[in-house]
């Protein structure tokens, strides 16, 4: 039974790490999100699924209509998970006259 | 706290893929900042920035919550209503007859610092500066208020700005208590730093609440209702609140046992130089930075060079006001080599002091945590 759940656990984090599955939640991300606010301020935080759930969650109550929940949640781990490096600082040119 | 150096933000930004640069984003009337969201746009200003007692316009931090209107001066009006005797719809020239206030005022965003908390929070990843300050200008809300008869019994005003929400996304309303909307420095700026209002910080008109928080200066202010209670809305029941008692760190705080934010904490930090900078053994190195203490002014500001064992006082500036942050500079010789953490502790009028480690909360306000600046001293 150990053994069993064991070798789900691998299969479950080897269907997280499906990279078809990710670049999937990458254009749903940009389809359902792209269209109310830039997809920088995902891509600036650093969050446990937990916190990507509630942001979701958030998201659906103001309004988003995602179609494909699993496959955003999945990117959004994979990418943008709390163990994953703090992102590069964006700077922006100089528009300033 | 550890920050990124400019030289580390500038080697990593240039290291990156043009893919992910598509960026070099350009904000017109921008100054360089870093890009925490391009829609709507979000900017955090680069710590040297914040060595100078006034935030030029130009390199002063940017924070939307819902993109901005484009507003026509000409047609422009404010409606003053709720419980008023005789509601008013003033112009920007309206606005411009009555008495006139420059009042210089520290600007930050409540989540401040967010970026810096263990668990990660939600939200924008502030590193240290979404905070600026500038010279602000307009009428008092006293006097907008007294133009329409507000009622002495009214408890808050509510203040909406033309910022229309994207979906089903809440209004951006905020309300102040009364006892803050009467003082005299809370007013309605249409100036900042000498000029009108730029559009990204609220154009033409946007409520100046000294020592609080970012949230409640609400930008484009349109619509100012005369209330008998707080507004019921997500931006004051659920959003910009802190616990009650402090959580765990990662913990969860039940809805009433939360305050809606007010006052901000007393802070500090270096704005140069940057962190991991090497200096040479026997050389002076000079630390210039900000101390600020929401409405209380800057009393003292410390300095440590040995990770906090010591402190010194750091010499401040002749600028000297409640609401305004207030700067402060240190020279150091760099007697011995290796490196070396230099901390800054403010303390304001109040008697409020910097904790070493700022409370973690759900939503990561108020981080003013003791800054560690790393420093290496080359033998």
């Amino acid at each position: 039974m150990k053994r069993a759940l064991v070798l789900l656990g691998f299969a479950a984090a080897a269907a997280a790490a499906d990279p078809a599955m990710i670049e999937r939640g990458k254009a749903e991300e940009t389809r359902s999100c792209g269209g109310c606010h830039g997809v920088r301020i995902t891509r600036t935080q650093r969050l446990s699924r937990g916190n990507w759930e509630k942001e979701l969650d958030k998201m659906v109550r103001w309004g988003a209509t995602i179609k494909d929940r699993e496959a955003i949640l999945e990117y959004l781990v994979a990418t943008q998970g709390d163990d994953r490096p703090r992102p590069t600082p964006e700077i922006s040119a100089n528009g300033a006259r | 706290m550890r920050y990124l150096s400019r030289r580390q933000l500038l080697a990593a930004a240039a290291a990156m893929p043009a893919a992910a640069q598509s960026g070099s984003l350009t904000v017109p009337g921008k100054a360089p900042l870093i890009v925490h969201n391009d829609f709507p746009e979000d900017l955090e200003s680069l710590p040297e920035y914040l060595a100078s007692w006034i935030t030029p316009t130009d390199k002063f931090f940017v924070r939307q919550h819902l993109p901005r209107p484009k507003i026509d001066a000409g047609a422009f009006r404010v409606n003053v209503g709720g419980m008023v005797s005789t509601p008013a719809s003033l112009s920007v020239d309206d606005l411009r007859k009555l008495p006139q206030l420059t009042l210089a005022a520290t600007l930050e965003c409540a989540g401040n610092g967010r970026g810096n908390f263990q668990p990660r929070i939600p939200g924008l990843q502030w590193n240290k500066g979404a905070i600026g300050n500038a010279q602000w200008r307009g009428p008092k809300l006293k006097d907008v208020l007294a133009r329409a008869g507000a009622s002495a019994q009214a408890k808050y005003v509510d203040f909406d700005g033309a910022d229309v929400p994207v979906g089903k996304v809440p209004e951006f309303i905020r309300s102040i208590p009364m006892r803050k909307a009467m003082l005299e420095t809370t007013i309605l700026a249409l100036e900042m730093n000498g000029q009108p209002l730029p559009d990204l910080h609220g154009f033409p008109l946007r409520l100046i609440v000294p020592g609080w928080d970012g949230a409640s200066w609400v930008k484009w202010v349109n619509s100012i209702q005369v209330q008998a209670q707080s507004n019921p809305g997500f931006y004051m029941a659920t959003a910009y609140k802190y616990p009650k008692v402090a959580p765990a760190p990662g913990g969860a705080v039940k809805p009433e046992d939360m305050d809606v934010l007010e006052g901000m904490a007393v802070k500090s930090f270096f704005a140069t130089p940057s962190p991991e900078t090497k200096v040479k053994m026997g050389s002076t190195v000079r630390f210039a930075g900000i101390g600020w203490g929401g409405e209380n002014r800057i009393a003292r500001v410390d300095v440590s060079t040995d990770g906090g064992a010591t402190w010194r006082p750091a010499a401040l500036g002749k600028e000297d006001m409640a609401f305004a942050w207030r700067t402060f500079s240190f020279e150091w010789k760099a007697a011995r080599p290796g490196y070396t953490v230099v901390c800054c502790r403010a303390s304001d009028a109040a008697g409020r002091t910097q904790p070493i480690d700022a409370a973690w909360n759900p939503s990561g306000y108020l981080n003013n945590s003791v800054e560690r600046l790393g420093i290496v001293v080359e033998g």
